[in-house]
This record gives structure tokens, C-alpha cells and sequence, in this order.
């Protein structure tokens, strides 16, 4: 008998829920929870930053084990009402059993069909470009244009816009509405007319409020067959911005892709503890906001990255639990922090994604070129990097993944705290005629060629 | 000085238990220690001392915001001993902090509370999704020097331009240092929106705070002071 409960329940929950403070919640329950699940499964002191890709699946699924019993005890926050939505064992179980393992995304013949992968998985992970850096009004259609061109790219989302037609966009306020309907109906006409029409979308990446989000699914903006992107403040923890997205993408019908990501350094400290956390928000999205996609964020706040060496064990022991013990459709991103044209981007790419790959998770996004931070910091080069290496690491095996990590992390890892931001857009690639500029492309084309040598079947 | 009780105070902030951080401070005005060799040496050493635990990964978010909130209270009683001896407050200033309209991201909010908090920094600590008016109401009321506001997302940037441009139509710029954080500010925003400072990193910010209540330039008179930013 289905036990999922319904959005009535979730919303009913998310108001009458047992009341936690704020201060209660990140303090002590998110802390102690950890810890205890910490020190039950065994599993401190567990990363190994010798071997930045963890091997050993055991021990990834013990960290399974303690991100679900975690989800358990804690449930998910809402911090509009300072109440705990709580999932029951058959709730979670049989919301996990109701989660589809495969997902027709997009239309026609630019479908692509997404599907639960696990370890060393030879289906490509599908790749979607790029993620929410900001990008200038005048830049934006032809550099989107750019991306959705590279057909190595699954998935189109496009950089964040700030304003419309010169007016600031704010978060909360009507102009972030326009600038969403806006940005959505662009998005539709660039992907046609890059011979894409039926290009899975992901929208929307300047949705910060659930105004902005009202574009999705409505006519002649985001098709119902595209990703709603619904992020909330931090894993285990949700508002009523949230849940509105929530509310308006199942009218439409449409596909949630949840997420946000556990903290290593933040309220579940270790690396250890970010993992568990970071499994348990994810089982957590698909009953609490009904998830199509979810799940499996996770980075580092001292770097505000997860390329370093135990951000990148990290993620590999994450996404191993939850592709060998679910069959969802999970998604990970590499969080790099070098820019557009740089040699170090290239590499942080290289490692970052082909562990996300390598580990069973179903797609990824990407890049954050120049850690997401400046305007304009984003190349189509880039993404078409990350999706060829997306594609390229999904068979191999975990061990060689990590001799791969070993063998390029030196080309970055000292500069991650003051990485070297590279080049704005116009300067490594050819808006008007979509092609990288000489200087971008040779970079392109030695890594490429090392990491060919390496043995990543490009 | 009572090396004992120094200790107390000192292991206390580190633990973050607040209770016996203010039976230590207590301990330390009874036994006749000096207050402010007190906070400088057990609290700030010992937040110091935390904020270097946790850039190592030893110490992580939860330790550092209990730390601050110890220090904090363990502050308030050594602060009102200073003021009843009718010595010079050794609070440096006041700050209004808080995470623009939009985003409900507060990690470094946190972070930056509880550094500040423990470096004599008053905070008024106005929480998440603070609009324009909030923030101006807030700085008002409570008299503050400086109104440090933050944003994860790019799109709540504008609201930073237009906490200053308010401040510039209500002709009271000049009052108000204003500081800007997050992952998307950059020296280039900083200098563009006319801002008074940014700053990297959470300790950073505590040079930041300190510079700006010595320098004789009004809020929006002098250069931006920028501290850790990549460019």
C-alpha cells in the first residue's frame, strides 16, 4: 500500500510539525544527529585524502545507512514556521520505491532520457549547462545560444540575468517576476534556433523567489518537459519560497529538480558528517518536495568548492550510497573555482566531474567557472568540457578515477584559496560566430589531449 | 592575573558553554582581574584560537557560533564592570547585520556575528531576507556605525545599491559605514556602488569593522577599504 503522503500533508506538516528553534536546529540537531550517526556506523575519521576517490563500496553504504536513519530522526525544517516535517520509515520507503529510475526530459529528437546510474555505470551521466553565474543583458542570448550549440551539452540552463532591459531585476519584487517570464521565453527561442527546440531546459536559474518561478510551465515560456529548478537554503532546511515552487510546478505538471548542499565546515562539520547530511537531504527532497531529481550537493566552506581532496572524496562516497541504494535519479555538481581560459579550470573540470561520473550519479550541472562569483566568467568551451568529461568518466572504474585525481589535482590544489579567475566571455570565445578564440582553444585542446593520454576515452 | 580563572574563561568560549564563560567572567570581577586584560586575553585569545581550528578543519560552524555566543555573554558582564568603574567602554562599535532581501543563506552571517561579537563588536543581528527599510529603521534605532549586509545570491546584489542610494536620499550617508559580504560581492561592486568595505573572509572582517571606527572619513567619504578580495 502506498504510504508517500501528499502535498496536503507535507504543507499540513510543514505547519503543524513538531516547533524547533532556529538556533535549536543548527546547534543541536543537525550537530548531534550527525555525531551520533558519526559514531554508530563507525565512520569518523573515514576520508582519506591520500585517495581523493573512495573504492571501498562497503563503506560507502554504511554511509547510506546513517544518512537514512538521520533522515529519519530529523525530517526536513521549515524556517518560514520553525516547524520539523517528519517522514516516516514506510513513508520514506515507499516514496523512494515510487521515485522513477528513468525520466524522459525535453522532446522530439533532442529528448534525452535520464536514468539511475551506479558505480563505474557505462550509461553517460547527461550533462547540463551551465550554472547560475551572472551574465550581462547584451551577452546573454548569444552566449546561451553558445551553449545550447555544443550538443555534447544535454541540458540547457544558461547563466542568471540581473536586469531587464537596464532595470536591476530584485528578488521579491515584480521586476524579478518580468525577468523571469522574460528570460523563460528567451530561453525557448534560443533553443530553437540553435536547431534544439526539444533540448531539455532547466528553469529558472534567476528565479530567486517563487515569483520568479511562475514562468515555469506557463505558455510560450519553460516546457513542463523541463527541469523546475527549486533550491532552498541549506541541506535539511526549507521555507515557504520552497514550497511554493513546490506547489506551482506539480500544477503544471511538471519535473522537480531539488537541491542544496551539505556543508563540510558547516553544521554537519567533517567531511563525514556533510556526506550524511547531504544523503539524507536528499532522501528527504523526494517526499518533502517531490522530487524528480535531487540530491548529492555538497561542498566546502572554507573553499566554497569541493575540487580539494576531500571535497572530491566527499562526493564520490555520497553519490556511491545513494546510486548503489536507491534508483534515484541523483545529481551532483563539481564546484570549481579557476575561470574561463585557465589551464587550472580545465583540470578542476577533468577531476571534479569524471569522480561525480564515476560514482553512479544520473547528472550533473556545471561549470562554476571562477567559482560562480564574477559577471560575464563563463565560456561555452567550458561547458562543453565538462559535458565531454561527464560523458567520457561514466564506465570507469573507481580506481582509476582516483590514480586520475592523483595524478591532476597537483595542477590546481595549491591555488584553490587564491585560484586565478581567468578571462571574461568575450575574450576566450566569439559570441557572434560560436567558436572559441585561439588562445582558449589551444588551452582546450592540450588538456584535452593529456587527459586522452591519461586514458579518458574522449 | 588569575591564571585559573583565565583558563576557565578561556576553555568556556572554546566549548562554547556559555554558562560557565559567565560564572568565569563573574569570577574574574570578584577575584579583582583587570576586565579588559580579561576579554583580550581569555575571550579574544580564545576565539583566535577557534577561528584557526576552524580554517584548519578542526573546528567547524556549530563550535564557532557556540564560541561566539559564550563570548558574547561572557562580554556583557566584563563590558558592564568597565562602565561601572566608569573606565572607557572597550566596545568598538555597533553593527547592523543581516542577509538582503531574497536570501535566506546565513552560514556567513553566522560566522561573521560571532568573530565580530567576540572582537567588541555590538551586533544587532537582523536574521535573513532584511529588506532596504529594515536595515535603515534598525541602524537608526540603534545609533549603529556600520551596516554590514550580505548576499549568496546575485541577484539580491542590487538591493546592496540600493541600501546606499536610500541612505543617500534620506541624507544620512554620511552616518553609516556600509560593508558588504558574500559569495558574488567583489572589489569591483564594492567600489561601483560606492560601499565603504569588503571583506574576504569572517576574520577579515573584524580588520575591516576596526579600520573603518578609526578612520576620520564619514560613510561614503573615503577610498573602499577591500581586504582578501580576488581582485
Amino acid at each position: 500500500m502506498q504510504q508517500k503522503p501528499d502535498l496536503i500533508e507535507i504543507l499540513r506538516r510543514s505547519r503543524e510539525g513538531e516547533y524547533c528553534s532556529p538556533r535549536d536546529w543548527d546547534l543541536k540537531r543537525i550537530p548531534q544527529g550527525v555525531k551520533k550517526m558519526l559514531k554508530k556506523y563507525d565512520l569518523q575519521k573515514s576520508v582519506d585524502k591520500e585517495n581523493p576517490v573512495n573504492t571501498d563500496l562497503e563503506l560507502a553504504d554504511e554511509f547510506f545507512k546513517a544518512g537514512y536513519e538521520l533522515a529519519l530522526e530529523l525530517g526536513m525544517f521549515n524556517e518560514a514556521r520553525d516547524r520539523i516535517i517528519r517522514i516516516s520509515e514506510d513513508e520514506l520507503k515507499s516514496t523512494l520505491k515510487l521515485a522513477p529510475s528513468e525520466v524522459e526530459l525535453g522532446f522530439g529528437a533532442d529528448k534525452r532520457v535520464l536514468k539511475s546510474r551506479t558505480p563505474s555505470d557505462p550509461t553517460p551521466m547527461l550533462f547540463g549547462s551551465s550554472l547560475g553565474i551572472t551574465v550581462s543583458e547584451d551577452k546573454w542570448p548569444l552566449l546561451t545560444e553558445g551553449i545550447a550549440r555544443q550538443l555534447e551539452v544535454d541540458l540547457l540552463e544558461g547563466g542568471s540575468l540581473c536586469t531587464i532591459n537596464g532595470l536591476d531585476a530584485l528578488p521579491n519584487d515584480p521586476s524579478e517576476t518580468l525577468l523571469c517570464y522574460e528570460q523563460g521565453r528567451m530561453h525557448r527561442q534560443i533553443r530553437k534556433k540553435a536547431g534544439r527546440e526539444g533540448m531539455p531546459g532547466i528553469g529558472n536559474i534567476s528565479a530567486v523567489t517563487e515569483f520568479g518561478q511562475f514562468c515555469y510551465g506557463t505558455k510560450g515560456n519553460f516546457y513542463n518537459t523541463d527541469l523546475s529548478l527549486i533550491l532552498y537554503p541549506s541541506e535539511l532546511k526549507i521555507n515557504n519560497q520552497t514550497l511554493h515552487k513546490v506547489v506551482h510546478t506539480l500544477a503544471m505538471d511538471g519535473l522537480i529538480f531539488a537541491g542544496s548542499p551539505g556543508m563540510i565546515g558547516g553544521m554537519p562539520g567533517t567531511p563525514e558528517g556533510a556526506i550524511i547530511s547531504s544523503i539524507a537531504a536528499s532522501l528527504l527532497q523526494y517526499a518533502v518536495l517531490f522530487a524528480t531529481v535531487g540530491g548529492g550537493e555538497l561542498y566546502d566552506i572554507r573553499y566554497l568548492s569541493n575540487v580539494n581532496r576531500e571535497g572530491l572524496w566527499a562526493l564520490s562516497a555520497t553519490h556511491q550510497a545513494l546510486s548503489r541504494n536507491t534508483h534515484l535519479c541523483t545529481h551532483g555538481i563539481a564546484n570549481q573555482v579557476s575561470g574561463p581560459g585557465t589551464r587550472e579550470l580545465m583540470y578542476e573540470t577533468l577531476v571534479g566531474v569524471s569522480v561525480i561520473a564515476a560514482s553512479g550519479t544520473a547528472f550533473s550541472t556545471g561549470p562554476r567557472s571562477a567559482g560562480g562569483k564574477f559577471n560575464d566568467y563563463l565560456s561555452p568551451l567550458d561547458c562543453r568540457w565538462c559535458a565531454e568529461v561527464s560523458h567520457a568518466a561514466s564506465g570507469m572504474s573507481l580506481e582509476s578515477v582516483n590514480e586520475m585525481a592523483k595524478k591532476f589535482l597537483p595542477e590546481y590544489e595549491d591555488k584553490i584559496k587564491t585560484p586565478n579567475i581567468g578571462k571574461p566571455v568575450e575574450e576566450v570565445w566569439d559570441l557572434q560566430n560560436f567558436r572559441p578564440l585561439p588562445e582558449a582553444e589551444k588551452v582546450y585542446d592540450e588538456v584535452r589531449a593529456v587527459a586522452e593520454d591519461f586514458g579518458l576515452p574522449l | 592575573m588569575d591564571n585559573v580563572i583565565v583558563k576557565k574563561l578561556y576553555d568556556a568560549v572554546i566549548e562554547g558553554e556559555e554558562e560557565i564563560a559567565v560564572e568565569a567572567a563573574q569570577e574574574s570581577i570578584d577575584a579583582g582581574l583587570n576586565p579588559v586584560e580579561v576579554i583580550k586575553t581569555s575571550i579574544q585569545g580564545a576565539m583566535d584560537e577557534i577561528g584557526a581550528q576552524f580554517e584548519d578543519g578542526e573546528a567547524f560552524l556549530p563550535e564557532l557560533m557556540l564560541a561566539g555566543e559564550a563570548a558574547t555573554e561572557a562580554m556583557d558582564i566584563l563590558l558592564a564592570k568597565i562602565k561601572e568603574d566608569g573606565g572607557e567602554s572597550t566596545e568598538v562599535g555597533t553593527v547592523i547585520l543581516g542577509v538582503m532581501s531574497g536570501d535566506h543563506h546565513d552560514i556567513g552571517k553566522n560566522l561573521v556575528k560571532a568573530i565580530l561579537s567576540a572582537n567588541g563588536f555590538k551586533i544587532i543581528d537582523m536574521g535573513i531576507d532584511v529588506g532596504v527599510k529594515a536595515f535603515i529603521e534598525t541602524a537608526q534605532r540603534e545609533k549603529a556605525d556600520i551596516i554590514a549586509c550580505s548576499t549568496l545570491i546575485t541577484t539580491s546584489l542590487p538591493y546592496q545599491k540600493e541600501l546606499i542610494q536610500t541612505l543617500e536620499a534620506m541624507g544620512i550617508r554620511e552616518k553609516y559605514s556600509v560593508i558588504l559580504g558574500g559569495g558574488p560581492v567583489t572589489s569591483q561592486w564594492t567600489k561601483m556602488i560606492s560601499a565603504d568595505g569588503y571583506a574576504n573572509t569572517a576574520s577579515e572582517c573584524v580588520s575591516l569593522c576596526t579600520q573603518l571606527m578609526e578612520r576620520s572619513e564619514k560613510g561614503g567619504e573615503g577610498e573602499p577599504i577591500i581586504i582578501g578580495a580576488l581582485t
